[in-house]
């Protein structure tokens, strides 16, 4: 066998989600008291039990919502589907949340627990900014034209909005015309369109509740830096 | 009166020629910002920290204002036959620059099949075709992050049969003819003597003695018919002996005791060091002497 073919042989041992796999006496040499389906079960315990811990790190609300139980049988059976894509293994959990919601659909409010906790990991594990921009930054002529840049660690989900602030992960509920604008201002929208949420027909307070929502992205530390359009 | 034996006492940092370091764990964070490092310098995973800020970056910083900062990886997988991840190496690069890392580090294995990662560190088979394969990375890691490469030995509780040598014989080519160093860990040599059933000493002498920069000490525990290495327990009394062995062989490679199960008090990993460091002191010391009183 070549390189690649033992590698992927041994993978196949180790990662086996059934069992030992057949053949193992003809690659890997018996000695003493352990047989080669006996040390490569040593691997296959071993995997599991690290990616099982690294999704139960950051899932532990999902997991005390499922019961321990049925959260080991839904993880093992999503690590069938979805192995770690990173080198950093709490990122294992990149697609449990879509995974939960696909096929569990029936879990309710457990969905949500999943998405926040992923935003929590994801805010906590999130690049330095930059920098942090101020209110005094969006220059009333250029306003139409201004697009804002967000922190790495903001995350925006339908009913919160997550990030780091001191270090710490921390989370605020959204209204829908907060997340809406939000959305909408994450996804690269100019000021102009971002503030079009916020249109009631009442002009005098559609301009203070978009001034309110836009000034406090500030004061949160939520901006990295404002972009104007042909600047 | 009791008197402690030697490997308890304590020994100022600037009477011993042995530098001795701590793995950095997310348990011990908060003394190591309050009231600083305790040791000659730090070993941080590399994974850990790759792309990240907040405060696990912030701790490091913290920390190398102290003392220097080594790099240590699990998910390199210098021995995959998967590309070589740019991602990876690019994060490595800027991390490593970022904190001036004092070297940078991974281990002897594979760990990433078909696009995925392991998280664990699988052995290789110990052939021709490997050998040719590891070296050739090697070499490319190298150029890319623009300096030398140290490369662990990793605990294995499988041989293959298309080995056509030693591991030790396999890991001296691979740092010989890449130009690379060895990070000894005493305790996956220790564990893998004991599975494989080869001379932990001859593993030694088979190494190239000037290219073994770094070592590790870690613990292990009896899983019934193996020993496993898990990096949960204090630093055996076995791996002890081997280590004043190869202070004794290779001179006063700095060194850092791992810990990551079942993490201690920060106090307790540190009077693991100062063991190391007493250790590695009374052995050196003795070697020292044997040669003057030579004739």
């Amino acid at each position: 066998m070549t390189l690649a073919e033992l590698e992927r042989y041994f993978a196949a041992a180790a990662t086996s989600g059934v069992g030992p796999i057949a053949g193992l006496d003809e690659v890997f040499v018996n000695r003493g008291a352990l047989s080669a389906s006996e040390r490569l079960a040593i691997y296959n315990r071993g995997y599991y039990y690290r990616l099982l811990d690294a999704l139960a790190a950051v899932f532990g609300d999902t997991k005390r919502a499922l019961g321990a139980k049925e959260f080991e049988r839904v993880s093992l059976a999503y690590l069938a589907q979805h192995p770690s894509e990173h080198a950093a293994i709490e990122r294992v959990g990149r697609h449990f949340p879509g995974y939960l919601r696909e096929r569990f659909p029936a879990l309710g409010p457990t969905l949500a627990l999943a998405n926040l906790e992923w935003a929590r990991l994801c805010a906590l594990v999130a690049p330095n900014p930059q920098s942090i921009a101020l209110a005094r930054e969006l220059r009333p002529a250029e306003f139409p034209r201004s697009r804002l840049r967000f922190v790495p660690a903001l995350q925006c989900l339908d009913t919160v909005a997550v990030w780091r602030a001191t270090q710490a992960v921390t989370q605020c509920a959204l209204e829908a015309f907060e997340f809406q604008s939000l959305s909408a201002a994450m996804q690269g929208a100019s000021m102009s369109r971002v503030c079009a949420v916020f249109d009631t027909g009442q002009v005098e307070a559609d301009t203070q509740r978009a001034f309110a929502v836009i000034s406090s992205w500030f004061a949160r530390q939520w901006v990295e830096r404002v972009e104007v359009d042909g600047a | 009166m009791h008197r402690a034996p030697a490997t308890q006492q304590t020994l100022s940092k600037a009477a011993s020629p042995v530098r001795v370091g701590l793995g950095l764990r997310v348990p011990h964070y908060g003394a190591l910002v309050t009231r600083g490092v305790r040791a000659d310098f730090a070993e941080a995973t590399s994974e850990n920290f790759i792309g990240r800020g907040g405060r696990a970056f912030s701790v490091l910083e913290r920390v190398r204002q102290d003392v220097p900062v080594a790099l240590h990886g699990v998910s390199l997988s210098i021995g995959g036959t998967d590309p070589l991840r740019d991602d990876y190496l690019a994060g490595l690069g800027e991390l490593a620059q970022r904190i001036d890392a004092l070297s940078i580090s991974d281990h002897l294995c594979f760990g990433t099949f078909g696009g995925h990662y392991a998280h664990d560190l699988w052995p290789l088979p110990y052939t021709e075709e490997a050998l040719d394969h590891v070296v050739e990375r090697v070499r490319r890691v190298q150029d890319r992050l623009k300096r030398q490469l140290l490369l662990e030995n990793v605990s294995s509780y499988v041989e293959y049969r298309a080995s056509t040598m030693s591991e030790w014989e396999f890991l001296s080519e691979v740092v010989t003819r890449a130009d690379a160093g060895i990070l000894l860990d005493v305790n996956n040599v220790f564990v893998s003597a004991h599975n494989h059933g080869f001379s932990a000493r001859e593993y030694l002498a088979g190494l190239p003695r000037a290219r073994v920069r770094q070592i590790h000490l870690a613990g292990h525990s009896d899983g019934g018919g193996f020993l496993l290495d898990n990096h949960g327990s204090p630093v055996s009394e076995p791996v002890w002996r081997l280590y004043e062995h190869a202070m004794a062989h290779f001179g006063a490679v700095p060194t850092i005791v791992e810990w990551d199960e079942r993490v201690p008090a920060l106090a307790e990993l540190e009077a693991e060091a100062e063991r190391a460091r007493v250790v590695a002191t009374v052995q050196l010391a003795k070697v020292t002497d044997a040669a003057r009183r030579a004739p």
